[in-house]
C-alpha cells in the first residue's frame, strides 16, 4: 500500500478550523483509524488549526499570505500531521487559563516538532491504526 | 437558560470550537437567582480548549459567587480533552444527570 496525503489551505479564520478538522477526519476514516484514536488525532489537529487561525497573524500589518495549511501523510504504518501558517508562533498565552492547546498536543501525539524559522510549523506524529486481527488465524 | 427551582440549566449542543467562543461566553451567565447551576453539555459531540477556557472563566465566576456548577459531559472526546489540558480536578463533572443534581442539591442545601 502507497503513502496516502491529504493537503488543505483555507483562510486562518476561526470558520475555518472545523471544515478541515472534518475533512481530516473523513481522511483518517478511510485509512481505518476508529475509536479513541480517530478523536484524539482530530482533536490535536483542531487544536494546532485553532492555535493558527487565533494567534498566527494577530499582529500582522501587513497583506501577505495569511493562511493556514495542513497536510497529513499517511506512510508505512505513522501518520504525520502537519499545520503551518505564515505568522508568529506563541507558545504560552499570558493570561491565566489560557494555553492548554499544546498541552493537549503533547498529551496525544507521539512526537510534536516546532519550526518557527519561516512563519510556523506544527508537525505531530501519531501511530497508524491497530490492524484487527483476522479471526481465522486465531487458534 | 432554564432555571427549576433554584437549580438553572445552561445547556450547549453541538461542536464547541473556537467559531462559537462568542455564544459560549453569552450563554455562559450566571443567574442572580439561581443557587446552583447544571451545564448540561451532554449532546456536545466535540470540544477544543476554547471551551475548556470559557468553562474555567464560568466557573470561576461562580466561584467567586458561591455558586456551586456541575458539568454533565457524555462524549468521550470531551472527557479525554478534560484529562489532557490537566482539568480533571477542576470541574465537577457527572456523566449521569441525576448524580450532578443530586451533587448540586446538596451543596445548596436543598
Amino acid at each position: 500500500m502507497g503513502a496516502s496525503e491529504l493537503r488543505l489551505r483555507r483562510p486562518a479564520r476561526a470558520r475555518s478550523v472545523a471544515p478541515i478538522r472534518r475533512a481530516l477526519r473523513a481522511f483518517l476514516e478511510a485509512l481505518a483509524f476508529d475509536g479513541s484514536a480517530l478523536d484524539d488525532i482530530t482533536t490535536a489537529a483542531g487544536e494546532a488549526l485553532a492555535n493558527a487561525a487565533e494567534h498566527a497573524y494577530a499582529h500582522e500589518t501587513t497583506r501577505r499570505n495569511r493562511d493556514v495549511e495542513l497536510r497529513a501523510r499517511f506512510d508505512r504504518g505513522e501518520l504525520s500531521v502537519e499545520v503551518s501558517d505564515g505568522g508568529s508562533f506563541i507558545e504560552r498565552s499570558p493570561l491565566p487559563g489560557r494555553g492548554f492547546g499544546l498541552r493537549i498536543i503533547r498529551a496525544i501525539a507521539c512526537q510534536i516538532q516546532i519550526e518557527t524559522s519561516r512563519g510556523t510549523c506544527v508537525r505531530m506524529l501519531f501511530p497508524g491504526p491497530l490492524r484487527k486481527v483476522d479471526a481465522r488465524h486465531q487458534y | 437558560m432554564n432555571e427549576s427551582k433554584t437549580i438553572a440549566t445552561i445547556r450547549l449542543a453541538g461542536e464547541l470550537e473556537i467559531s462559537r467562543k462568542r455564544e459560549m461566553r453569552d450563554a455562559l451567565a450566571l443567574s442572580e437567582s439561581a443557587r446552583a447551576v447544571l451545564l448540561d453539555l451532554s449532546d456536545v459531540t466535540y470540544a477544543d480548549s476554547t471551551a475548556l477556557t470559557e468553562l474555567l472563566r464560568f466557573c470561576a465566576a461562580a466561584q467567586g459567587a458561591d455558586t456551586p456548577i456541575a458539568i454533565l459531559i457524555a462524549a468521550p472526546q470531551f472527557l479525554r480533552l478534560v484529562q489532557y489540558a490537566g482539568l480533571a480536578t477542576a470541574f465537577r463533572i457527572f456523566q449521569d444527570r441525576g448524580d450532578a443534581l443530586h451533587y448540586l442539591s446538596e451543596c445548596a442545601g436543598m
